[in-house]
């Protein structure tokens, strides 16, 4: 267990804009095996993404994520829009947020790294390659990074 | 002249001996009155003071006659001799025949141009009807009387026509005729210039031939702008008659502001012309006489002639080719909208047909992963067909995206050691080289002009295959090539695999072709038909040699122009 996870002794929050229901469960799934205790907070679009992060509306409550995992093609608001509000926003850009997608585009890459994503990963199309990327997404930045105390 | 002073001359002399015989005889009629009748000397003084101032008057009279002579003469000198210059300079032109006639066209005078023209000397001619300068149709018609007859009414007759020499040859002769006339208004005679402008003529001649072989209009236009000449083409294209146009504005029939530019361009000299390539070809719309209007070509050149600088413009009508541009450029369009359409399905396929089957393969996998053993042995079964039938379906969604985008990036086209492709593929190829124990050898490979990459491909999917179905023994490849004539490169790979029946030698290179059972080997079948694409696309092609046992020897060629051995 690493210093940062020992440190907390509350849950890592974790919010996954995702629209597919079917993604959310495997990550769901992955996730279950993670070494660190998550909490997984879902939006299936980008405005409620953003309601979310900025506490409107239902999510007047939310707590504030550690790590954001997030999709470039969503409904209502595009995930590079989004990408774009948290990392104009003073108070969210701290935030790490990993670009997790089905588009491997240089295009796509290019413009997220741009708009400062902190990584950028390719949803493998197999089982196991799913599930290995969620696993080092867990172990890289829920254990090994010191993200910034929110 | 001569007539003139002789009788001057004479009349003089005449005075003179007058005055004498009158002296001698008043003279000698005085002595003989005081000697035969006795008159007193005052009868006598008188007398011969009368006789005296007789004389005198006589004398005077004499005198002022003879000086009014000498004055006529002189003008008469005068004219005689602005008459003579006249005449000798006449008489010494040699281009011109310039001759005189009667009222009744008798010929009354010859210079050396008409006798070098016509053949006649003036002592042949002169006295002469000049009728038989005119050949015998003409005389026939009554010609020669009616062009006196018109200079004698207009004052003038011109005219080119053919006239004849002495010795009965013809040619074509540019003339004028001018009536003479006295002060008051009666006819003297005429006078015929004329000249033998035969060379011309058929130099003329020669350029209308070739006007009116071009295949294009011909429009022969002066500086003003005017149309000298054009030929039939020019009058069929634009609906005119010859009559209708010439002597009109060019611009009548191309657009207005060109035809000045025309003119301008077109009367540069030689070298601005050359500088500024007027002989290019130039699109605009050319003006029916029915009002329509159709898309022309101009190519100008300048033409120096004796009426100052000429511009013969070719007008091409270019209806047929625009309409054909216009199909190319449509169907270009249509192409490369269905083209787009294409690879925009080829898109959906790979990428959006994916997503689904994504979730289809992870779910049946993550089945397969959890209960595997806790269901039933069917269910274990079922599940392993649904799971490789999704592998499967991947496999071939990332070949599908590999084909549509082998070859639809840009080509760059550089100078590329093809044995350093070879090389490379090799490389990316050396887990199968070494696990099958291949023997790959190559002679020396040329440089050619290829895309690298692309190249690469292509000998990593044919060593591949050659690896992949392999005979029983050792595989053996070797790659090679030879130039065929100059203008391509052929490359060989040969093994010693287990070959291929000729009878499907055009299905190999399909999408998805395969020759064997998924058992057997594994693939999709698109290697083939990448290798086929990237060469069609680098202007080559690809063809195999095998029968079923013995080996394959795939060939391809590639364009290579310029690069030596």
């Amino acid at each position: 267990m690493s210093e940062s996870t020992a440190m907390r002794s509350e849950a890592i929050e974790v919010l996954l804009v995702e629209d597919s229901p079917g993604d959310v469960r495997l990550t769901r799934e992955a996730l279950k095996d993670a070494k660190v205790h998550i909490s997984l907070h879902v939006a299936t679009d980008g405005i409620e993404a953003m309601a979310y992060l900025q506490r409107t509306g239902s999510h007047v409550n939310a707590p504030r994520p550690d790590l954001i995992l997030l999709d470039l093609n969503l409904p209502k608001k595009d995930g590079r829009e989004v990408l774009r509000e948290i990392k104009e926003s003073p108070s969210l850009r701290i935030i790490p947020v990993v670009i997790l997608t089905t588009s491997s585009s240089d295009a796509d890459v290019s413009q997220s790294y741009h708009l400062h994503a902190n990584c950028y990963i390719s949803k493998p199309v197999d089982l196991d390659g799913f599930l290995k990327v969620v696993h080092s997404i867990d172990n890289f930045w829920l254990s090994v990074v010191k993200l910034p105390r929110s | 002249m001569s007539a003139t002073i002789k009788s001057l001359r004479t009349m003089k002399l005449g005075f003179a001996a007058a005055f004498a015989v009158l002296f001698v005889i008043a003279t000698v009629a005085c002595l003989s009155v005081i000697a035969t009748h006795a008159i007193t000397p005052w009868t006598f003084a008188v007398i011969m003071l009368d006789g005296i101032s007789s004389l005198l008057i006589v004398g005077l009279t004499g005198w002022m006659t003879l000086r009014d002579l000498n004055a006529r003469r002189s003008a008469e000198i005068a004219l005689r001799y602005r008459e003579e210059r006249t005449r000798l300079l006449i008489e010494g032109v040699q281009d011109y025949a310039i001759f005189l006639l009667d009222p009744q066209g008798t010929v009354v005078s010859w210079n050396a141009g008409a006798q070098r023209i016509k053949g006649y000397t003036a002592a042949e001619i002169v006295g002469k009807n000049f009728s038989r300068f005119y050949p015998q149709e003409d005389i026939d018609q009554g010609k020669p009387e009616q062009e006196l007859r018109i200079a004698a009414a207009d004052g003038r007759c011109e005219a080119e026509r053919w006239r004849v020499r002495k010795d009965g040859s013809r040619f074509w002769s540019k003339m004028v005729i001018t009536a003479a006339r006295s002060p008051s208004g009666a006819l003297l005679g005429f006078s015929e210039i004329s000249h033998d402008i035969t060379e011309r003529n058929e130099r003329d001649v020669k350029y209308r031939g070739l006007l009116e072989a071009a295949p294009d209009a011909m429009v022969v236009v002066n500086e003003a702008g005017e149309i000298l000449l054009l030929n039939l083409q020019a009058q069929k294209q634009f609906g005119y008659h010859s009559d209708e146009l010439i002597g009109q504005q060019v611009k009548h029939i191309i657009p207005e502001g060109f035809a000045e530019r025309l003119i301008s361009d077109g009367t540069r000299s030689a070298a601005e012309a050359l500088a500024q390539q007027i002989g290019t070809g130039i699109e605009l719309r050319g003006h029916r006489k029915d009002g329509s209007d159709f898309p022309i070509e101009i190519m100008l050149s300048p033409l120096a002639s004796s009426e100052g600088t000429l511009v013969t413009a070719a007008i091409r009508d270019i209806s047929v080719r625009k309409d054909a541009e216009a199909l190319l450029l449509k169907t270009v369009g249509e192409l490369k909208r269905s083209n787009d359409e294409l690879k925009h399905f080829a898109y959906v396929a790979s990428h959006d047909l994916q997503e689904p089957l994504r979730m289809v393969a992870s779910y049946t996998q993550l089945l397969a992963k959890r209960y595997r053993g806790k269901l039933d042995s069917d269910a274990d079964e079922f599940i392993a067909y649904a799971v490789d039938g999704c592998n499967r379906m991947q496999q071939m969604i990332r070949d599908l995206l590999t084909y549509s985008s082998a070859g639809s990036g840009e080509i760059a086209l550089q100078a590329v050691s093809s044995e350093l492709a070879l090389h490379v593929a090799l490389a990316n190829l050396r887990v199968a080289v070494e696990e099958s124990g291949a023997l790959v050898s190559h002679d020396s490979l040329p440089i050619v002009t290829t895309d690298d990459t692309q190249l690469t491909q292509v000998f990593q999917n044919l060593i591949g295959n050659a690896i992949k179905y392999r005979g029983s023994g050792v595989p053996r490849i070797h790659v090679s090539a030879r130039t065929d004539g100059g203008k391509q490169r052929i490359f060989s790979v040969r093994d010693n695999g287990m070959g291929i029946d000729p009878q499907y030698f055009d299905r190999i290179f399909g999408l998805f072709q395969r020759l064997h059972g998924r058992g057997e080997f594994a693939g999709t079948g698109i290697g083939l038909s990448i290798c086929k694409k990237i060469l069609e696309r680098l202007g080559g092609r690809i063809w195999v040699e095998s029968q079923l046992n013995q080996g394959s020897t795939f060939h391809f060629a590639l364009p290579d122009e310029g690069v030596s051995a």
